[in-house]
């Protein structure tokens, strides 16, 4: 089902946490709320979950406004960061819960755990209790509590964050699958822009209560709407330098880039990720810079420079050696590269 | 570093890892605990060979074996369980039925308040506080003094206080949270009963429940709350909030939580409660003494009794302790199993 939220707001005493938060979900779709620790993720979900009163603006899941609908009848599925199962309960019963609420017959209760326990592999172990699993079986049972009923919306908060990373990696595909096979609309926060991107359908990226953009994720990847979002996403992140645009020129102290279509300007950065660059000999490249470190990580080599006194993060070859200190040139591909307003922040179309 | 050697006397002092205890410490751990087992048992079984021994015995100094010092005689047993025969049954009976049901009404209410002052925030304001008993002493005046019938100026009074809390209390600033409140119960056990026995002496007379299972029951649960109050808001309070908030959104209602997921996992607390709670109401002594007579009379009462005319009869008074005694034995050992720690384990994380 759709979930909108129209100019939501939520203060904790005089404490602003989210402020004018709109977002528009499609039906199955698969939004991942993506930003920093404390910046607002949680809440934006426990108010589309009912368990945080809005202070102002309207959420509404379907056609139907719930801003102040009683969680039990908004027909939402939550995972919780922490799993929240019932320690004094079975696997079994801890996934027939919310059925038994509804009064399912026993039968049939019986045989929708059954099937839900099965899409996320946990027919075995049925009859344990949360203390005789490991942290990935615990998040199974989380994820098919949360599956046994046909809700409305699946709403996951960091639900993989206390894995281990080979664990999360392949809960992440299985939850992918699961998604689309479902075709439930889900919300998903994340602090994990790999996650983020891995798993959207569309990013929405927080920064201090403030959504900062909202795009699938190559869009979020290649056109960042601004500074915020470009530095948080990408590892190693976009490389940002100061400049200005003259005559179709970006001029930096070390060097210049060829942009075309850009407007003269003074006060701008321009951004580039690590890949979108190559070294080359110093004296015949776009910008001239100096080695401080190379880091090989198995099938490339992360070079650190040092460009107008600023670090720079290249993407090169595995093979690539060269000494710290070192001068070297940087070539980047003009079409990759975006532009900033100093003053906003803001990414500058061209 | 040189390792020192392992001498005799160095393995007697240092333990082996660190879940074991050295051997010295073991010996000298366990023979001081071996001495308080004795100064917890001995009165116990003094009690337990006093209730077969004949007065002369008991007065002719100290013998502790039976069939040697003295020659066990079944004398008192027969004269409390055939000659007192019902005398003793009716005590005993009350006894059981007041302690169980104010055990059980006093845990149960004890209980919701204890979670309420956990899961909800209070404002009390204190000008409304101050404005209530203003109102209760202004009515006291009324009914007293003027000679207005009570259940008029009751809700006279009633109605004008809701009508004060509804619109000038609302401007009051100064409120009480919930330690202030919690405070406030347990303050309620400050005074020391023999206070207040005067009162509920009269305020019994004047409902004629003087000599009831129900006086006594109503005064045991009002006294006990409070204690009951203290030790579970803290089992209570250990209860993860996400479980519950997890079951809301599943469908339960704020009952439905209460007793599916709190009162199970608050289990360990609540055996231990009861346990303690149906310990002071068994024993309780001098508000017995005021309240009931002789219907409703309790063993302790009936032991108090043995010392009357003729001097205390310390046969009789052992063989009436040792019945006293085993239920609460019995109770002890069944709720033991239940007094187990690691509840939680499982509920969250990985
Ligand atoms: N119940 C609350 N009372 C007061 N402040 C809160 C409460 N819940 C969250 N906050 C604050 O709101 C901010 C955002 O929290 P949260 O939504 O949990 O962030 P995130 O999930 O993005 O890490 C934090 O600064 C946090 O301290
Ligand atoms: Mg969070």
């Amino acid at each position: 089902m759709r979930v909108r939220l129209a100019n939501v707001r939520k203060s904790f005493g005089r404490h602003e946490v989210v402020r004018n938060l709109s977002l528009d979900i499609a039906d199955g779709e698969l939004l991942v709320l993506l930003g920093a620790s404390g910046c607002g993720k949680t809440t934006a979900l426990r108010m589309v979950a009912g368990l945080e009163t809005v202070t102002a603006g309207t959420i509404e899941i379907g056609d139907r406004d719930v801003t102040h609908v009683l969680p039990k009848y908004r027909n939402v599925a939550m995972v919780f960061q922490s799993y929240a199962l019932y320690p004094h309960m079975t696997v079994a019963r801890n996934i027939g819960y919310p059925l038994k609420l509804r009064g399912t017959p026993a039968a049939e209760l019986d045989a929708a755990v059954r099937s839900a326990a099965a899409k996320v592999h946990l027919e075995e172990l049925l009859d344990r209790y949360p203390r005789q699993l490991s942290g990935g079986q615990r998040q199974r049972v989380a994820l098919a509590r949360a599956m046994v009923r046909t809700p409305s919306v699946f709403l996951m908060d960091e639900p993989l964050s206390n894995l281990d990373a080979k664990l999360r990696s392949a809960m992440r595909a299985e939850l992918k699958r699961l998604q689309s096979d479902l075709g439930v609309t889900t919300i998903y926060v994340t602090h994990d822009q790999i996650e983020a991107m891995t798993l959207a359908h569309r990013v929405a990226v927080m920064d201090g209560g403030v959504l900062q953009q909202v795009a699938p994720p190559k869009e979020i990847y290649d056109e960042p709407a601004n500074l915020l979002v470009a530095r948080f996403i990408g590892a190693p992140a976009m490389n940002i330098v100061a400049g200005a645009m003259e005559h179709g020129v970006f001029r930096l102290r070390d060097g210049a880039v060829p942009l075309g279509g850009a407007a003269p300007r003074a006060s701008l950065y321009l951004g580039f990720r690590p890949e979108d660059a190559i070294l080359a000999p110093a004296d015949a490249a776009m910008l001239r810079a100096r080695i401080y470190s190379t880091e090989m990580t198995g099938n490339e080599t992360i070079v650190t420079c040092h460009l107008d006194g600023e670090p720079v993060v290249v993407r090169a070859d595995k093979d690539f050696e060269g000494a710290p200190d070192s001068a070297v040139g940087i070539d980047l591909d003009p079409a990759k590269a975006v532009l900033f307003d100093r003053d906003t922040g803001n990414r500058i179309r061209r | 570093m040189t390792i020192p050697e392992r001498t005799l006397l160095r393995r007697l002092f240092t333990a082996q890892d660190l879940t074991s205890m050295a051997p010295a410490a073991k010996v000298v751990v366990y023979a001081l605990l071996l001495s308080w087992l004795m100064v917890v048992l001995f009165p116990l079984y003094w009690l337990f060979i006093t209730s077969f021994k004949l007065p002369v015995h008991v007065n002719d100094g100290p013998d502790f074996l039976p069939f040697i010092d003295f020659k066990p005689s079944g004398h008192a047993w027969r004269y409390i369980f055939v000659e007192l025969g019902n005398d003793t049954l009716r005590p005993y009976l009350s006894s059981v039925i007041v302690a169980s049901c104010s055990t059980v009404l006093c845990v149960l209410i004890g209980a919701f308040a204890a979670y309420a002052l956990v899961r909800i925030q209070y404002r009390v304001k204190v000008g409304n506080v101050a404005a209530f008993l203003l109102f209760l002493a202004g009515t006291v005046y009324v009914i007293v003094n003027l000679g207005a019938p009570w259940p008029v100026a009751a809700a006279v009074a009633s109605v004008l206080f809701v009508l004060f809390a509804t619109s000038v209390g609302r401007s009051f600033q100064r409120s009480l949270g919930n330690d202030d409140i919690l405070f406030w119960i347990i303050s309620n056990r400050i005074l020391p009963p023999v206070v207040v026995v005067l009162p509920v002496y009269l305020m019994f007379q004047r409902l004629g429940l003087l000599d009831t299972h129900v006086a006594l029951i109503a005064t045991y649960t009002a006294i006990n709350l409070p204690i009951v109050v203290w030790l579970m808001r803290d089992f209570f309070a250990g209860i993860p909030v996400d479980l519950e908030e997890s079951a809301q959104i599943d469908g339960a209602s704020r009952f439905r939580i209460f007793f599916t997921i709190v009162l199970p996992l608050g289990r360990p607390g609540l055996a231990a409660t009861s346990l303690l709670i149906l310990i002071l109401a068994w024993n309780e002594y001098l508000l017995a003494l005021f309240i009931s007579t002789a219907d409703a009379q309790t063993m302790p009462m009936l032991v108090a009794a043995q010392n009357a005319t003729r001097g205390p009869q310390w046969w009789y008074m052992s063989v009436l302790i040792v019945i006293m005694i085993a239920p609460i034995v019995l109770t002890a050992a069944m709720l033991q199993r239940h007094i187990a720690r690691g509840l939680m384990v499982g509920a969250i994380k990985g």
